[in-house]
């Protein structure tokens, strides 16, 4: 482990989208577009909180939740979600990323606390990415839960007319 | 059993102004939230005092320290919220010696029997008459009564529908798309559309039971489905002498399943001719129940600018704010004043629409997983002001958006001379709102408000499910700029030893409470 942080020399940022930003260590305060260097800065005051300085705008910012290398930020009210890796880290995840294939599964949880609905989907139906699995009631709105990825539904373990705890998991599908 | 907590004492008058000889001397306030904090503000400029009530689920909220006395309910242990328990409601402001009552909106703001109730008690229910509000809060009956008085409507059934073959037999007639409705109905629960026959036995049994359970009754009917219209209401205003208004439209085209999301004042789709004849279509339909006090007749209106009479709202609508922006009158002012039986000050003639006026309706919503509520407490909270700028809120930092109630942080209401001018300002007000701890609409916002669409006014109540493929607005680099944090987090949580060169310096800037939030995750 040693031996692999002395030679660190960029690190990479993997949006969800799986965008890829590179970015040198040590880590700098400019940002270069083009031919120019612009700062960026991690400020902090009373009125606003922490934001980001960039370009003369004030930017909010807050981290949602970080786990290991996995960031989620909240930048101007949009949340971002990041996997940091390092070079040898990202070249780690390329080998196991193609050794695992696609047998992976998504849990599709409740967002918020509420009562379900309805569940429109059953254990082994197809489902797009998009498609409406779980109506769930909360805040007098109904909203409809949808699925992330095109794929399978593995299980479903949620009734219509029970009540769900934040972050339950309701549907279970089999990444196509 | 009563408990005063005096949280404001008012000053009384100041000097110059006049006083007014009301008969109305203390409002009990039915409701929470900005709308309580709008009512109060009002009413303290009319000198009226006002009972708030102070409940267990928010008791530091912010519009308790509006008012002249709280009454504390905290304890109270009935499954009813107190906002929707009639008698309760009845004996506090009995016991608080309130002599009128304002409900607001949803809660009990339409209920005839809440009405009823209050004038049997003597006590003043500032909206329309229980007769009116039981008139047009049934949907059946309130297309009866526009039938009769000739108010251009989408074709429909004559009264409720008893049955699935009933239903079919009746859709067959008017042609499909149709809608199904609860005949007490509002706010899209109860509502299904049926494009072909085979399916109106699954929706009708669908609609009928989700009546059952929102509204306390079964009772569905037909209409046609007007496809991609838009929605235009016009504000009303009648005394109790029978003299009737409008004071023009709104436009609130931009909703999704049924939620309002941005209202403007004026519509572009109107022009003088057309917005006299639905006005004057609106000051019938009031007329024909004999409307007094505040009241929104809704329509909706097709690319052909052919328009329907969809319902009328008997209550003040959260929009209420841009039509008080460009026409320069107070309308909970105008209810108070109506209920204390006032005739009104002005006629059809001296209304004039000035300027262009846009509500954004900032909700505590995340508009990347499909407006799913987030509820939470809000850690701090920066509100832009100035010339074109209104805020109605009742919340502040520290302020908890509970999943009791619903989502709204605040109303920014901006205004311009124009349109154009309008949505200039509301671009920048955008850019200044500081919300932290819960997601908001405001990145919803941004993205509309430079759609071409959007400003060119060529938007539906479909918009958001058919035109728009991101609800949200992120300029360049706003991604990169975040990526960039991440991986600072990351080089201080994992590289800050003395291999390597990390910037301790800069490391300082981070907030401590940043630091908190993170540390707490572990």
């Amino acid at each position: 482990m040693t031996n692999e942080k002395i030679s660190i020399k960029k690190l990479y940022a993997l949006s969800s989208e799986s965008r890829r930003y590179c970015f040198s260590l040590p880590l700098k305060h400019t940002i270069r577009i083009g031919k120019r260097d612009y700062e960026v800065r991690l400020k902090t005051d009373e009125k606003f909180g922490t934001y980001i300085l960039w370009k003369n705008r004030k930017y909010p910012v807050e981290v949602v939740r970080s786990r290991q290398n996995k960031y989620e930020i909240l930048f101007n009210d949009i949340s971002y979600t990041f996997t940091v890796e390092t070079p040898f880290s990202l070249q780690r995840m390329k080998v196991l990323g193609s050794k695992r294939g696609k047998a992976e599964k998504e849990f599709v949880k409740a967002p918020m606390p509420g009562k379900i609905v309805d569940v429109l989907v059953r254990e082994g139906s197809n489902v797009q990415r998009g498609e409406p699995l779980v109506i769930l009631e909360a805040m007098k709105m109904q909203n409809e839960l949808q699925s992330p990825v095109n794929g399978q539904v593995l299980k479903v373990t949620a009734k219509a007319n029970s009540n769900v705890m934040k972050d339950d998991i309701l549907v279970e599908i089999k990444v196509e | 059993m009563i408990t005063y907590i005096k949280i404001t004492v008012k000053t009384g008058f100041k000097p110059g102004s006049t006083r007014y000889n009301m008969k109305i001397k203390r409002i009990l306030i039915a409701n929470r939230g900005e709308i309580a904090v709008r009512i109060m503000k009002t009413a303290g400029r009319l000198n009226i005092e006002t009972v708030a009530v102070r409940t267990a689920v928010e008791p530091d909220a912010m519009y308790l320290s509006y008012a002249d006395k709280v009454y504390d309910n905290t304890e109270e242990t009935s499954e009813i919220p107190v906002f929707l328990d009639i008698e309760k409601l009845i004996r506090i402001a009995i016991e608080t010696k309130s002599d009128a009552v304002h409900p607001g909106y949803g809660f009990l703001a339409e209920n005839a029997y809440f009405a009823q109730k209050c004038t049997e008690n003597k006590i003043v229910f500032i909206g329309p008459s229980p007769d009116s509000i039981f008139k047009m809060g049934n949907k059946t009956i309130a297309r009866r009564i526009a039938m009769a008085s000739n108010i251009p409507m989408a074709m429909g059934s004559e009264g409720n529908i008893g049955n699935e073959e009933e239903a079919v037999a009746i859709a067959g007639k008017i042609g499909y798309p149709v809608i199904i409705k609860a005949a007490s109905g509002g706010g899209g629960r109860g509502m299904r559309i049926v494009r072909k026959a085979e399916e109106m036995d699954k929706m009708f049994i669908i609609a009928s039971k989700e009546a059952e359970k929102a509204f306390n009754d079964p009772s569905v009917f037909i209409e046609k489905y007007i496809e991609n219209p838009k929605h235009i209401e016009f504000q009303i205003l009648g005394d109790t002498k029978g003299n009737v208004i409008h004071l023009g439209e709104r436009e609130c085209s931009i909703q999704r399943k049924h939620q309002k999301l941005l209202e403007e004042a004026p519509s572009s789709a109107l022009n003088e001719k057309l917005r006299a004849e639905m006005g004057n279509i609106a000051v019938r339909i009031a007329k024909a129940v004999n409307y007094h006090s505040s009241g929104t007749v809704e329509f909706l209106l097709d690319s052909d600018k052919n328009y329907y009479f969809m319902e009328m709202n008997t209550r003040i609508q959260v929009e209420h704010t841009v039509t008080e922006i460009i026409t320069g009158i107070d309308l909970i002012e105008q209810q108070i004043r109506i209920a204390d039986g006032e005739a009104l000050k002005f006629k059809q003639e001296d209304i004039k629409l000035n300027g262009w006026a846009i509500e954004c309706r900032i909700n505590a919503e995340d508009v990347q997983s499909g407006f799913a509520p987030d509820p939470g407490k809000i850690e701090s909270l920066s509100l832009p002001s100035g010339a074109n700028i209104r805020i109605d809120t009742g919340i502040r930092e520290g302020s908890v958006i509970a999943a009791n109630f619903d989502s709204m942080i605040a109303k920014l209401i901006v205004s311009g001379s124009s349109r154009k001018d309008a949505i200039k300002n509301c671009k920048m007000a955008l850019d200044k709102v500081w919300i932290k701890g819960t997601k908001t609409t405001l990145p919803f916002f941004r993205m509309l408000i430079r759609h071409p669409k959007f400003l060119n006014g060529d938007f539906t109540t479909a918009f958001i499910e058919k035109d728009l493929d991101q609800f949200f607005y992120n300029s360049e680099y706003e991604e990169m700029l975040a990526a960039w944090l991440a991986t600072k987090l990351f080089t201080e949580e994992n590289l800050a030893d003395d291999s390597i060169n990390v910037d301790f310096e800069n490391g300082k800037e981070m907030s401590p409470w940043l630091l908190n939030k993170r540390i707490n995750q572990f």
